[in-house]
């Protein structure tokens, strides 16, 4: 909302320079958001709470002023002589939606010009980026910035038969907009018809048919009230809004209404010599009831934590134009003045007894009681994975949550869940909820090398949302990139989940379903029933010159797995014994199977197994290949014997061969 | 025979001037002292010569190694100082940078949710999460902004269906866990929400609240600008100025927003503040009783305050960023910085 500063100065005296006035509504929440010289006054730029309607004129912010300042509101001349000729053969007024349209007023002005306004008015107008039209147009702007209070013109002579309908579109009606927008209307929205057709969108702008041009000589002012909710929704079906419909939707002053209507009346006849005809037209419906609120003294020192005099609070509320009704040492029972549209309980009143007195006056009181704080377990392995994956040299990445629809994009891994679409995206293009993480991960490698970065290793902790019933699943997961190969990412892995305390095993079964991964080199990873992630080198098809790795974890079952509760183990008194083999297999035979199998044979003083490498070359025939790895050997209470080993690595080639078909190449003790 | 005693003095000394390394003062050393060595030589002479000149000889001669002697022990001590032999070899530059090794980084929108969390554990308020797809009620109606009420002006929103949407503020927790937990309330409510602005420097459709909640008996206005007090002390520093102003919140009465002087003017005005000396920093009040109505709570027994910022807000004023877009790039060149 802008206002002039000297227009101000006309409903309320004050010493104020425009910068201490900025300062002032500020601090009682008007804030001044600019200060804009403008010839030799200033424009003043206020952002209005959507629950101040009663700010959205200048009248409304002189009241506020003056509950600063100490002055008192003068209200402008409304009063007039008027014509012999009554309104009534003129025009009649029907209201047929009492409840959209509660109050209507009109009024009729004959033998008017049209013409330009006067000067000083030009000058209010463009002072707050108005551009003055006609004496006509300029008086409804002008008083509408005034009071706050919308108002609209029609020429007279061109509302059939002489009548005006507050009623709703019929079907197949449209109208043309003041400006200019040809809008077919629905049923649900109100209109302002004259005995033919919609002359006007109730609350949102007149029509262009009955518009005040040069040659207007009869006008018809209409100043009215009607619903918020309905104006509101018909401003945004038909994609028009206007000043006046910005006010409807906040709420209008049902009281000030004839007085605004006679405030207009009385400038169109001193500005363009018109006549205004004896009487008015006037529909109320029902009765508005006054709000009276009781203020317990003691409640208001309760919510602000401060006493605040009682001799304060009263002249706060006096100077807000409140009504004291009754004043008691403990109660306070006052009448809400109509423009207060959002007053209507006691703790609206202990914010304006509370906003005028200063928020910066009350108290700070710093004794909060002492209560203890516990981290959730989810925070805890949060920070943990964070701190762990940072330590590696591993960047924590941020990306959206909202997706494009593009094949990388609308890689699904969690399992028959499909996404979740955005009813009124921003953008066509981005109009998803993600159902993975690495497709964004994937972007930002190669943001990053398009802007130079070659090597990147990073993560992200975010959700995928997953069709649900109600509400989708929210899943939080654990994604991360890094130009490493298969078993170096694989080792950053298993690193975490030993620092997490995870002992479950992981499964790692091949996984050859999605365009993400690199045929044969991707894996889901399982832990008994519990699906914990999908780990894997991206697919070639995604154009990345040199190898990239990829895993996606879900967090909460990680979760779940973790165990941060340490038990010390006595260290070991007597000396291991290390025996590394090497041995023939068939290429079929996983290390997992190998592994499972030396597991398998109980040894109990077999303490580490440990994989060296594979070796594939010359002397290994076609088929096979050699896998080398190291056994240890130790107990707690004694030394072991050279015999003792001996058994135990022979029955674990033994083993190796009855079930794998393993040969021994070579054993060499270390 | 004076001659001769002479001539190996003289040979002595040039021999000590030229000695470069341990081996050769060790060989030296041999030369002259050792069983078969120079000096034992010239003592052999002593009984040639005539008896009284022998006396005189043989002083000369042990004033000359006890000379030897001490000289080329200096020697070695000094070249034993010197450490490894002068050898002429290559020179190691002690100046060349370390090995390379590179540290992660959290992303610095975690880092201020991290800082905030922590400041604000210490006030003993834990942290609680909920659903960033919501129900149209918890984002709306159980805040107090009914259908169609001026206010949802200011809240546009997502939908993915008639009655759901992505939260477009983090208070939707609020609701959440007042509907599950009886007061005393202290939580914070971190979390991702989303608003459909178009993307520029200062908006995206995607942001970070943190949001707070205290419920109790007794709280007051004065406990708000408490605890915010403390908060704003704590993050930003101890010579940090706060200011409160009236607002509007549907979910809040009375409502404030919050400023803080302008770090990086001081106060004095600068373009980051406007020219104001002022910064925006989060929105607070204390709760409406309608929104207690809506979880049950007696608004006649219970009074409670709630604050909520943005992430990105406040990181940038921080670190001074300029363009919002720079969080969700992940340019690690960005990312390194914090
Ligand atoms: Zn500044």
């Amino acid at each position: 909302m802008k206002i002039s500063y000297h227009w101000l100065k006309e409903y309320v005296a004050f010493q104020l320079s425009p910068q201490e006035l900025a300062d002032e509504l500020t601090s009682v929440g008007l804030v001044v958001a600019d200060i804009k010289p403008v010839e030799d006054d200033f424009c003043l730029d206020i952002e209005v709470t959507s629950n101040r309607p009663d700010c959205l004129g200048i009248i409304g912010i002189a009241r506020e002023v003056a509950a600063i300042a100490g002055g008192s509101v003068h209200f402008p001349e409304t009063n007039f002589v008027t014509a012999d000729t009554s309104i009534s053969p003129l025009i009649t007024v029907t209201v047929e939606e009492p409840i959209l349209c509660p109050c209507y007023s009109a009024r009729v002005i004959r033998h008017i010009t049209v013409a330009p306004s006067p000067e000083w008015m030009q000058k209010r107008l463009q002072c707050i980026g108005l551009r003055p039209v006609n004496n006509i147009v300029d008086i409804t702007n002008y008083v509408m910035m005034e009071t706050g209070q919308p108002l609209h013109a029609f020429d007279l002579d061109k509302i059939t038969a002489h009548k005006i309908l507050v009623r709703r579109a019929m079907s197949g009606e449209e109208i043309v907009a003041l400006n200019g927008a040809r809008r077919a209307l629905f049923h649900d929205m109100l209109v302002i018809a004259d005995g033919k057709k919609p002359v006007a969108i109730a609350g949102v702008m007149g029509g262009k048919e009955t518009e005040v041009s040069e040659v207007t000589r009869n006008i018809l002012l209409e100043c009215a009230q009607f619903e918020p909710r309905q104006v509101r929704r018909t401003s945004r079906a038909l994609g028009i809004a206007s000043d006046s419909s910005y006010r409807f939707e906040r709420g209008t002053d049902y009281d000030g209404i004839d007085r605004v209507s006679q405030r207009a009346s009385r400038l169109i006849k001193d500005c363009s010599g018109g006549e205004i005809a004896n009487g008015a037209i006037h529909i109320t419906s029902g009765r508005h009831e006054t709000k009276k609120i009781t203020l317990r003294m003691e409640w208001l020192h309760k919510v602000l934590g401060t006493e605040i005099k009682s001799d304060r609070v009263l002249d706060i509320l006096k100077k807000l134009s409140f009504k004291i009704l009754n004043d008691t040492e403990n109660f306070i029972d006052v009448e809400v003045p109509s423009f207060r549209s959002d007053v209507c309980r006691e703790i609206d009143l202990i914010e304006e007894v509370a906003r005028i007195y200063g928020y910066n006056k009350m108290p700070i009181k710093t004794s909060i009681s002492i209560r203890g704080h516990t981290k959730n377990r989810y925070e805890i392995v949060e920070d943990h994975v964070r701190q762990f994956l940072i330590g590696l040299g591993f960047y924590e990445v941020k990306t959206f949550s909202i997706v494009d629809a593009s094949p990388l994009q609308s890689i699904n891994l969690w399992l028959d869940r499909t996404g979740i679409e955005i009813v009124n995206p921003l953008r066509q293009e981005e109009s998803r909820l993600r159902t993975s993480l690495l497709p964004s991960l994937i972007n930002v490698k190669l943001y990053n090398l398009n802007h130079g970065t070659e090597q990147i290793k990073i993560f992200e902790i975010a959700k995928v949302y997953l069709a649900g019933n109600k509400l989708p699943l929210e899943k939080n997961c654990l994604s991360l990139l890094s130009d490493a190969d298969f078993l170096t990412l694989k080792g950053v892995f298993e690193a975490l989940l030993r620092n997490l305390g995870v002992v479950s095993l992981c499964e790692w079964i091949p996984f050859n379903e999605s365009r993400l991964f690199r045929d044969g080199r991707a894996a889901r990873i399982q832990m008994g029933n519990d699906l914990v992630g999908y780990f894997g080198e991206a697919s070639q098809e995604l154009g990345f010159k040199e190898i990239l790795c990829l895993v996606e974890i879900d967090l909460d079952v990680l979760v779940e797995k973790v165990n941060f509760a340490k038990k010390y183990l006595d260290l070991p008194q007597y000396p291991a014994v290390f025996r590394d083999l090497a041995l023939l297999v068939n290429e079929e035979v996983t290390w997992s199977s190998l592994e499972k199998c030396i597991i398998g044979t109980r040894v109990d003083f077999l303490k580490e197994l440990k994989f060296f490498d594979v070796y594939r070359g010359k002397q290994i025939p076609a088929g096979k290949k050699s896998v080398a790895f190291g056994l240890c050997f130790q107990t707690k209470d004694r030394t072991l014997t050279g015999e003792e080993v001996d058994d135990a690595q022979q029955m674990i080639v033994d083993t190796l061969n009855r079930t794998l078909g393993a040969e021994l190449r070579k054993a060499v003790t270390v | 025979m004076v001659d001769k005693l002479e001539a190996v003095t003289r040979n002595l000394h040039e021999e000590i001037c030229s000695i470069d390394t341990r081996k050769e003062a060790e060989q030296l050393r041999i030369k002259y002292l050792g069983r078969k060595g120079i000096i034992n030589d010239l003592m052999k002479l002593i009984p040639t010569l005539p008896i009284d000149r022998r006396a005189d000889f043989g002083q000369r001669v042990n004033s000359l190694k006890s000379e030897f002697t001490n000289s080329i022990e200096t020697l070695l001590q000094k070249m034993s100082v010197q450490a490894v032999p002068a050898v002429k070899a290559e020179l190691f530059d002690i100046t060349l940078p370390g090995k390379p090794l590179s540290g992660g980084k959290k992303h610095p929108l975690t880092q201020t949710i991290d800082d905030m969390k922590e400041v604000f554990a210490n006030l003993g308020f834990e942290v609680a999460y909920g659903p960033e797809v919501e129900l149209e009620y918890y984002n709306f109606e159980a805040l107090n902004i009914p259908a169609d009420h001026p206010s949802r002006t200011d809240f546009d929103t997502f939908y993915i269906k008639d009655d759901v949407l992505l939260r477009s503020q983090t208070s939707t927790v609020q609701i959440r866990i007042m509907e599950k937990q009886k007061p005393p309330i202290r939580i914070i409510a971190p979390g991702r929400v989303y608003r459909p602005d178009t993307v520029d420097a200062r908006h995206s459709f995607m942001f970070h609240q943190v949001e707070g909640l205290l419920v109790d008996e007794g709280v007051s206005f004065a406990d708000l600008k408490g605890v915010l007090y403390q908060f704003i002390k704590g993050y930003f520093g101890q010579n940090v100025q706060m200011r409160f102003r009236p607002s509007f919140f549907p979910f809040t009465e009375p409502s404030a927003e919050v400023d803080i002087s302008c770090s990086l003017c001081g106060g004095k005005g600068c373009s980051v503040c406007s020219y104001s000396g002022w910064v925006e920093i989060l929105g607070a009040g204390m709760v409406d009783p309608n929104v207690f109505k809506a979880v049950h709570y007696d608004p006649e027994k219970y009074t409670g305050f709630a604050f909520g910022m943005g992430v990105e807000r406040i990181t940038m004023l921080k670190y001074g960023i300029n363009d919002i877009r720079l969080f969700y790039e992940n340019d690690l060149r960005f990312l390194s910085q914090f």
